[in-house]
């Protein structure tokens, strides 16, 4: 089944760029998401399997690509709507790229080697790149530099984390550092290199996940991408990162480095806290205040991965949840961008007189993403407190919930002012444009599903997690 | 022979430091990728003879012939002969490279392997030093680039070190280099305009 993922995903990717038509590419985008499900629901079936040697269908691969292939659908609806203004060969060159990110991402979450999973992570900067550039505007080629600059950095500094690993081997016996046969390796290793190599993947892949102390990327990337592109990376792609630095944690979590592995992530969780708040008291754009918002979420994933415990449930719990929350945020904002024409704050106001589905929306995403109940994002965040009361950790828990105090306030002014207020600056007055709402069913969707895990957790989603946080300490 | 290499591989990693024109700068990266090459010939004795062809062709045509044509094709481009009139000035440089070469002797010695060269270790690291010295505290793009290459020959360095034992390794290390060639090819060869020095349009 994978075989005939890949070498399907090739063959439409490659069609799609040479499609005579925008009908033809919209079927072959739609062909390419039937096939990513099919995936999944095989990957659901056939849980535990190994495939063409290098890719495993775990639990958290499984959780991980089920939620990509609830985002794709949507994604490829947004981007069909965001870029029907395009020329055939933009056009083409959109969805094609998209394609191959996803079946990338797809790659990444079921590698089961750590280079493979490098390799993966690699190339969905190329496939980024190129949706980042779409626009072909100044701004867009600055943030594909900044973007292909950062990651490739990053990139290599993750590679050197996985020499670091390769010393502790030593010799040829299991040449793909596959995390199986690592992990009856791992309690012989010299804690130093352990810690080096933690470190080094920390840094390296926190360019994708969009942590401290390598953030800076994302920030750019996601401002300045097309909504739906931004949706995906801002959540997807985050999630690649966030489940390479799982699985060399889960993999270290045996030895005697697992507090200073803790440390370090509770120290990058609390500093990508801090930052995000500053900036987004600051924030005058509103995609980059919802990109602050992810890196303020990805901080808290890694204090709860770092405070171990229930802490563990709840980080892989608020990945899911975020993924939903945030990408109906970035799907409404290509919507807005349509009513207000900008994404400048000052220039915003009256949406949801303007536009009450859209309003409703971004109201309604703004009570999930800051997790206030009845939001799903609450339950994670209930029980990462609780975990820091239980160990003790008062002066952890004492800065998130400072922190979070003001990324509430910073979100929330934004959003009531964006919803309610006239805008503070009418120099540029263009007629509001429209927009169907039947448009944003999608966006209620995934938002309604945030809500529910507030009052029921399906057994599967608790099941899956499970099975995903089995191997750490409990 | 090797180690004499390794020591003029590190020579250059020191004049990065103290050179203030890109054309030099672009020089260092051909001899970087010539000592990249002697070295890989001399030390993957046990790597089969297809794969020690095309690390050789790699790093010979890649590092020392195509990336030096494509970086000076840009600095003739762009009309920028010097660092920023805002970088750290070279003496500072210098000592501070001379203080990484130290602390990277000193952590080679500490994280001693019996399947890696401390030789190799220690100039990995100060390679993977210079180059983030050279991105940190210069302002040019056009030296963070340089610096982002002298970060992936010192991943390029270390891999190397466990060439024989994991060649895989190394083959990885090429696909990072080829990365990085569609990074300057696309973006600084074709894309950005000449006059583009600095990029401060992304702020808050």
């Amino acid at each position: 089944m994978l075989l005939f993922f890949f070498i399907g995903s090739v063959l439409l990717s490659a069609s799609i760029l040479l499609s005579p038509g925008r009908l033809v590419t919209r079927v072959l985008s739609l062909v390419f998401s039937a096939l990513l499900i099919a995936l999944t629901v095989y990957a659901w079936i056939h849980q535990g399997k190994t495939e063409l040697a290098y890719f495993t269908f775990d639990s958290t691969a499984v959780l991980l690509l089920s939620v990509l292939a609830l985002l794709t659908v949507p994604t490829l609806y947004h981007g069909f709507k965001y870029t029907r203004r395009d020329n055939l060969k933009t056009y083409n060159i959109y969805h094609s790229a998209l394609t191959a990110l996803i079946t990338f991402m797809a790659g990444a979450y079921l590698a089961n080697t750590m280079t493979v999973l490098w390799i993966f992570v690699e190339a969905t900067t190329l496939a980024v790149a190129v949706l980042i550039y779409h626009d072909r505007t100044e701004i867009a080629l600055e943030a594909t530099w900044k973007y292909i600059f950062i990651c490739s950095t990053g990139i290599a500094l993750a590679y050197l984390g996985i020499l670091f690993l390769g010393f502790i081997y030593g010799t040829g016996e299991a040449p793909n550092l596959s995390f199986s046969s690592f992990s009856l390796v791992i309690a012989g290793a010299d804690p130093l290199y352990l810690k080096i190599a933690f470190v080094f993947v920390v840094v390296g892949f926190s360019t994708k996940m969009g942590l401290f102390p390598m953030h800076t990327v994302t920030i750019d990337a996601h401002s300045v991408a097309p909504p739906p592109v931004s949706a995906l990376i801002s959540t997807a792609l985050m999630n690649v990162g966030f489940l390479a630095i799982f699985r060399i944690y889960t993999l270290f979590s045996t030895t005697s480095i697992l507090p200073f592995m803790n440390h370090v992530l509770v120290l990058a969780g609390v500093m990508s806290l801090l930052i995000a708040a500053g900036y987004m008291l600051k924030a005058k754009h509103l995609k980059r205040m919802l990109a602050y918002s992810s890196f303020e979420n990805m901080g808290l994933v890694a204090i709860a991965l770092g405070i171990g415990g229930n802490g563990y449930y709840a980080a892989l719990l608020l990945i899911v949840l975020h993924s939903l929350a945030k990408s109906s945020l970035f799907y409404q904002m290509g919507q807005l961008s349509e009513i207000l024409h900008t994404f400048r704050l000052d220039e915003t106001g009256r949406y949801l007189q303007l536009y009450p589905a859209g309003g409703t929306v971004l109201i309604t995403g703004m009570i999930t993403i800051l997790a206030i109940p009845p939001s799903g994002m609450f339950i994670p965040e209930l029980m990462i407190f609780n975990t820091m009361v239980i160990n003790g950790q008062w002066f952890v828990l004492v800065l998130s919930l400072i922190l979070l105090t003001f990324v509430v306030y910073a979100m929330s002014t934004r959003i009531m002012h964006i919803s309610f207020s006239s805008p503070r600056n009418c120099r540029d007055i263009r007629l509001p444009g429209t927009v169907n709402p039947a448009e944003t069913i999608s966006q209620f969707i995934l938002l309604g599903m945030v809500i529910m895990i507030c009052f029921y957790q399906p057994p599967f989603l608790a099941e899956l997690i499970g099975k995903s946080v089995a191997l750490l300490p409990k | 022979m090797v180690n004499y290499l390794i020591v003029i591989f590190a020579v250059t990693l020191i004049y990065f430091a103290s050179a203030e024109r890109l054309a030099t700068y672009v020089r260092l990266i051909a001899v970087q990728g010539l000592m990249l090459c002697g070295i890989a010939v001399l030390e993957l004795k046990e790597v089969n003879l297809i794969n020690l062809l095309f690390i050789v062709a790699e790093t010979l045509f890649f590092k020392a012939m195509i990336l030096p044509y494509l970086l000076n094709r840009i600095l003739r481009r762009s009309g920028v002969t010097r660092v920023h009139r805002q970088a750290m000035p070279g003496f500072y440089l210098l000592l501070l490279s001379i203080a990484g070469l130290f602390i990277s002797v000193s952590l080679a010695t500490i994280l001693v392997n019996p399947f890696i060269n401390t030789i190799y270790l220690a100039i990995s690291l100060f390679t993977l030093y210079t180059g983030l010295l050279l991105i940190v505290t210069h302002q040019l793009i056009l030296s963070h680039l340089i610096g982002f290459l002298v970060v992936e020959n010192a991943v390029f360095f270390f891999s190397l070190a466990m060439g024989s034992e994991m060649p895989m390794f190394i083959n990885i290390g090429l696909l990072l280099d080829l990365f990085v060639g569609a990074l300057i090819l696309g973006f600084f060869g074709l894309k950005l305009k000449p006059h583009t020095n600095e990029l401060t349009m992304l702020k808050d």
